[in-house]
């Protein structure tokens, strides 16, 4: 079993789409476990406040989050398979920029952007499989963040209801878990028979 | 008379007069911003930009899948 995640997880390409506080996570999580190859896509530099929750070092405030992720996802494995798009994704560019992927990590901050991510992967990559987080603000309540595949392509991740605000800050500890169950997801998914079915019957020769 | 739906697996009633007659009018009645919300009829996704147009029908089955910021 063990063998077979690992296997199917090399030859996979999984985008992530956000490297904030969420994609960051997901990034790191897969590098450890042994991704194939990572579309990173974010137009964003870090900034001081994103070092509560984001996998950046402090030397790195300024730097596009693309470019500092890469360098530490490098360190931390260093033949990673990277590609990183500084772009701000758009319905128009996304099916371009995770054409070929298996999965896209929605790691956005705003709701609408969330939105569009997800109906853009739905409607127009009828091969690509979506994982999102709706619900994630605050600390504690650890059980309410659960998985839930809502469609066969689109596993949705949170409690659904936890928005930020004032007084309900984003926080390292819950982001993690959302973000943890986001890569989790990911794993299942590429071992999923119906997905797998899915993939290896497109043509484009990229099929797990 | 009441027109009822299924949203997100629960049946809703409502008054026969007063039913939504296009995905853009559900959303409007459930007080739901149509930006945060990604939709689907009988399993199918319907686009943002096709709420107005969606109609609904008794019997179908919709699913809405709404979204809070943050990451």
């Amino acid at each position: 079993m063990m063998t077979t995640v690992f296997f199917e997880l090399k030859n996979s390409q999984i985008g992530i789409a956000g490297l904030g506080g969420l994609g960051s996570n997901v990034a790191v999580a897969l590098v450890r476990t042994g991704a194939g190859r990572l579309i990173l896509a974010d137009f964003d530099v870090v900034e001081e406040p994103n070092l509560n929750r984001q996998q950046y070092f402090l030397d790195q405030v300024g730097c596009h989050k693309v470019d500092a992720l890469t360098a530490n996802l490098l360190r931390i494995r260093p033949d990673s398979d990277l590609v990183g798009r500084k772009v701000r994704l758009t319905p128009d560019n996304i099916p371009v920029i995770f054409a070929g992927c298996h999965v896209v990590a929605e790691c956005f901050d705003r709701s609408d952007q969330k939105q569009m991510l997800v109906e853009t992967v739905l409607s127009r990559m009828p091969d690509t499989a979506i994982v999102s987080v709706s619900g994630l603000a605050g600390y504690g309540r650890s059980n309410d963040i659960v998985t839930r595949r809502i469609h066969r392509r689109h596993v949705l991740v949170g409690d659904g209801t936890s928005g930020i605000g004032p007084g309900v800050p984003l926080t390292a500890s819950r982001v993690g878990i959302a973000a943890h169950h986001q890569a989790n997801a990911i794993l299942e998914l590429l071992l999923d028979t119906e997905m797998r079915s899915l993939w290896a019957r497109r043509n484009t020769g990229a099929g797990i | 008379m009441n027109t009822t739906l299924r949203i997100n697996g629960n049946d809703k009633q409502f008054p026969q007069d007063r039913a939504p007659k296009t995905l853009a009018e559900l959303l409007a009645e459930l007080k739901i911003d149509q930006a945060t919300v990604v939709a689907e009829i009988d399993g199918r996704i319907v686009e943002r930009k096709d709420f107005a147009s969606a109609a609904l029908q008794p019997g179908q089955s919709i699913e809405l899948v709404r979204f809070v910021g943050g990451g």
